[in-house]
């Protein structure tokens, strides 16, 4: 649809350009996937694009996943626990 | 097609109803605020079936609709003054997000000092921001060029958010006889919205997102050849509003030239008053003096090759500006002298803050021009009568 000299400030998101961020975490999130009703809020939300939807509900990337805990902030029946890394 | 004696507000409230917006973000501020009102009110009757959003500042009005057309529907907002500087950075987000939007700008003094009456200053201090911005002289001007705005900001060519300006109080509160298009005559006029990229969860994407030096260089150059090639556009669209929707205005120039062809001088004026700059050309024609008037509609993009070839051939030329870049003068004469640094040029600077500019005050600023006593640029009134409430604290 576009012409030549139109160019658009869009990109689609892809796991991290600067290397693998996962080790940055404190505090990682774990799915309870009896509780996960599979309405993608966590995705959407997620800054990091590291939810991916899987089966009717969702998976983490714990390779770029930075902990920041949005995702279980979103879920609107808290089916995301964020849990300390060390344990 | 039916005719009514409306407000420059109502004439671009019924616009936009026309236009088949589907979000409208309100906030009000003088003088626009009875555009959004109307709105509220069409949509309050079932008449105009948008979401209202009603937001806590400008910058969340833009922000809003900015949101909302990313994820493809057509949108809508109003402001002026302090409402239009308050949204300056959403309003350069939204053009290098090359979202099409389409907002009116009911043109006020900036403060401080407050007031609330007409100057341009605020809308041409948005000129760099990669918007397009046209200027209504008419109530039906504001509500021909709204209509339009949408189609050329959605334009592939485009893709550029747009502005239209109209003088506050002279223009928004004044009632004048407009020609209202019927519903069928603007759907056949404008297409439903198209983008090249939307807002989708089954496809996401990220607007407007960190670029490297060399990309981001390349980005503001599309943007600029954008704007470049919106002339031929806005030409286009024109005619064929013309021939499609409302057949009383003319539409196939970005600007407008009055009694230019054999004219010695020009007038060059935008907005409201070159209504009365008009009046002042035929009554100096009256006189035998070859005086014409060229129109400024369009500030952003700026149509130079028309410019040059009407008015480069002029003994003389006045420009008349209701804006003020401080210590450099004002805006239309700036850019006039950047198009044409051979042409005999001067400017005034007046009308600010609401100051009255009749036919007269334009008539004797003309002829002062004529008479040739004036340097390059100068301000009127430039004498006013200072104001002290009360002494500085420093004098005892």
């Amino acid at each position: 649809m576009s012409l030549d000299y139109q160019f658009f400030p869009v990109s689609r998101p892809s796991e991290g350009g600067g290397g693998k961020t996962g080790n940055w975490r404190i505090v990682k999130p774990v799915v309870n996937l009896n509780k996960c009703i599979g309405c993608k809020a966590c995705f959407l939300w997620c800054p990091e694009n590291t939810i991916i939807p899987t089966d009717g509900k969702v998976s983490i990337n714990y390779e770029y996943c930075k902990g920041c805990g949005v995702c279980s902030n979103v879920c609107p029946v808290k089916a995301i626990s964020m849990v300390s890394e060390n344990d | 097609m039916i005719s009514k004696v409306i407000s420059g507000n109502e004439a671009v409230a019924l616009g936009v109803k026309l236009s088949r917006v589907k979000v409208i973000a309100i906030y009000p501020i003088t003088p626009q605020t009875y555009i959004i009102e109307e709105l509220a009110a069409m949509r309050d009757k079932g008449e105009l079936d948008a979401e209202v959003i009603r937001v806590e500042s400008e910058h969340s009005a833009m922000a809003a609709v900015y949101g909302a057309a990313s994820a493809g529907v057509r949108v809508y907002t109003a402001t002026a003054s302090q409402g239009l500087l308050y949204m300056h950075e959403m309003i350069w987000w939204v053009a290098g997000s090359r979202i099409p939007i389409v907002m009116t700008v009911g043109t006020r003094a900036v403060g401080a000092p407050w007031n609330i009456w007409n100057e341009h200053t605020d809308f041409m201090s948005e000129r760099d921001s990669g918007w397009i911005m046209a200027f209504a002289s008419t109530p039906q001007e504001a509500l021909d060029l709204t209509i339009q705005a949408f189609k050329i900001s959605e334009d592939e060519r485009v893709f550029l958010p747009m502005m239209v300006g109209m003088d506050g109080f002279i223009l928004s509160h004044t009632k004048t006889r407009v020609y209202i298009p019927s519903q069928e005559e603007v759907d056949s006029f404008l297409p439903p919205r198209k983008q090249p990229y939307v807002l989708d969860p089954e496809d996401p994407v990220d607007i407007g997102n960190m670029f490297q030096p060399i990309d981001y260089m390349k980005f503001r150059h599309s943007m600029h050849l954008a704007m470049l090639n919106s002339k031929e556009v806005i030409k286009e669209i024109g005619k064929e509003y013309e021939k499609k929707v409302v057949p009383v205005g003319s539409y196939s120039s970005l600007n407008e030239s009055y009694k230019l062809d054999d004219a010695e001088y020009a007038l060059v004026s935008m907005g409201a008053w070159s209504l009365d700059a008009m009046q002042v050309v035929d009554e100096l024609r009256n006189m035998g003096v070859k005086i014409g008037l060229y129109r400024i509609r369009y500030v952003r993009p700026w149509d130079e090759e028309d410019i040059k070839r009407k008015l480069g051939d002029k003994d003389g030329i006045l420009v008349l500006d209701r804006s003020v870049s401080f210590g450099r003068g004002g805006h239309l004469y700036l850019e006039l002298k950047a198009t044409l640094p051979d042409v005999n040029i001067k400017g005034v600077v007046t009308g600010l803050g609401g100051v009255a500019i009749n036919k007269d005050a334009i008539s004797s600023l003309t002829k002062k021009f004529i008479e040739g006593k004036t340097d390059g640029e100068w301000f009127y009134p430039s004498e006013v009568e200072k104001v002290e409430l009360r002494n500085p604290r420093y004098i005892k």
